[in-house]
């Protein structure tokens, strides 16, 4: 166990009973926090220049302060990815993982049955499925160039935790700010990764466009759980 | 689930068979004659030569039972958004049973005076007017060609999607390339890229620790992770 997660060992249920809420998503509302269905971060991107593929990484649960739920993906949590490719803000495609005995099942990418706060496991679509790894990462790739992956994984992220929230509330005896350089309260910590790669076509076209006018997927995840 | 409802429709066909073969007088013997390695269901078999007075039948390997409606519980886009714009835990709680299209509506003006309230604290802590400290345009507006307003920066932040382009290289932000918000790579900084867009001011660097203010556009650290792939899943093995 590294030293800042020994430092923070104690500070953890002081985060969770005050109320202190962790970036990018961790931990970051008191409904959702510690729980098995908690979004700790989630990644999308090109996996090289120029590749006709595209990457989804959804981060669950996190170890970086005690007290969390932390290690099982929870059957009764499903995680959907949205995806909008005309830019009216509503999922045009979503892609879903779901755990069932120690296998990460996944759908999609489809056009879902409904759109907005409820889901249904869109078993007509399946997509594949993979072993959920250990310390070791197990992959699935399937006939449609799909790869696919779940399992404990580090934590990327990296943010001066314990100085953002004294940043935040500055007073006459302390308004310098951050510090530099910082300390990262997210080294060492780990969390339950859900990733997969496909290939463009799969979702196909998209007409919704950035800031700056380049063609985008605008995405987000949400986890459901069951009723 | 095909290859058990194909089971099943065999069983009610032999059965219906079966049945339809035998007369009341000749129940009995059909029972007599059932046999437990005949190769068809029959007697009082539960399956093809199993359960009943044979041995007990395996458990058919069905598919996992998906059924059931999933309610919203968390939501995520672009990373920070509801844990730094969002003022209280109400707000937070329900930023995440939102969804994007309702966002705008819902957390934009929030969104904006929180973003002033953060700016009014500095002033207080440093001993200055909280009128004269507060949210200046942005690095992006050299870049867009408009001044990008408290208004209008929390008007796209409170829209919590990850954009991210099939057909472009990857970049969260950055201020030296001309590309930009197509996505978010593992070991992108985004804490740094979020302080600068919200404090930054035009040139990127306003709250930069110096001159007396507040080091506000980098929480001084980078990346830890140390074992990022370049290949699939390329996020590290834990730790």
């Amino acid at each position: 166990m590294k030293k800042t997660t020994k430092l923070i060992t104690g500070f953890g249920l002081l985060a969770v009973a005050t109320g202190i809420f962790v970036a990018a998503d961790h931990i970051d509302a008191p409904s959702s926090m510690g729980t098995t269905a908690d979004i700790a971060d989630y990644f999308a991107f090109e996996p090289s220049l120029d590749s006709d593929n595209t990457v989804f990484i959804v981060d669950l649960q996190s170890n970086v302060v005690d007290g969390l739920a932390y290690g099982t993906f929870d059957e009764d949590v499903l995680t959907e990815i949205n995806i909008d490719v005309d830019g009216d803000l509503i999922e045009d495609m979503v892609i879903q993982a779901i755990p069932r005995d120690g296998r990460m099942y996944f759908f999609g990418p489809v056009a879902p049955d409904q759109t907005g706060l409820n889901s249904q496991v869109l078993v007509n679509t399946p997509l594949g499925d993979v072993g959920i790894s250990g310390e070791t990462a197990i992959t699935e790739t399937t006939t449609d160039g799909v790869s696919l992956f779940a399992g404990p994984r580090q934590d990327p992220f990296f943010f001066d935790f314990f100085r953002f929230n004294e940043v935040l509330a500055p007073t006459t005896m302390d308004n310098s700010g951050f510090n530099v350089p910082g300390e990262d309260t997210f080294d060492g910590a780990n969390t339950m990764s859900i990733a997969i790669e496909l290939p463009n076509s799969l979702i196909g076209e998209t007409t919704a466009t950035n800031v700056i006018g380049v063609q985008v997927y605008k995405t987000w995840v949400t986890t459901n759980r069951k009723q | 689930m095909k290859l058990y409802n194909i089971k099943y429709v065999f069983f009610s066909l032999a059965l219906t068979l079966m049945v339809a073969s035998c007369n009341n007088d000749d129940d009995q013997q059909m029972v007599d004659m059932a046999t437990c390695d005949d190769g068809i269901m029959n007697g009082d078999e539960t399956g093809v030569d199993c359960g009943g007075s044979c041995t007990p039948c395996e458990t058919m390997s069905m598919d996992p039972d998906f059924s059931g409606t999933y309610a919203q519980v968390d939501h995520m886009g672009r990373p920070g958004i509801n844990t730094v714009l969002g003022a209280d835990d109400d707000t937070k709680d329900s930023h995440n049973v939102s969804i994007p299209s309702e966002q705008e509506v819902t957390f934009q003006e929030g969104y904006e005076a929180r973003l002033e309230a953060l700016h009014d604290a500095y002033a207080v802590a440093l001993g200055a007017d909280p009128a004269d400290i507060n949210y200046e345009p942005n690095i992006l507006s050299d870049i867009l060609g408009f001044d990008v307003t408290a208004e209008i920066l929390t008007t796209v932040l409170s829209k919590d999607v990850l954009e991210v382009a099939p057909n472009a290289q990857t970049v969260y932000f950055d201020g030296n390339v001309p590309i930009g918000f197509t996505g978010r790579k593992l070991e992108d900084d985004v804490i740094d890229v979020s302080l600068i867009l919200l404090f930054g001011g035009r040139d990127g660097a306003r709250f930069n620790g110096e001159g007396g203010l507040p080091q506000l556009v980098t929480d001084g650290v980078g990346l830890t992770a140390d074992n990022i792939t370049t290949t699939f899943p390329y996020i590290g093995a834990p730790e």
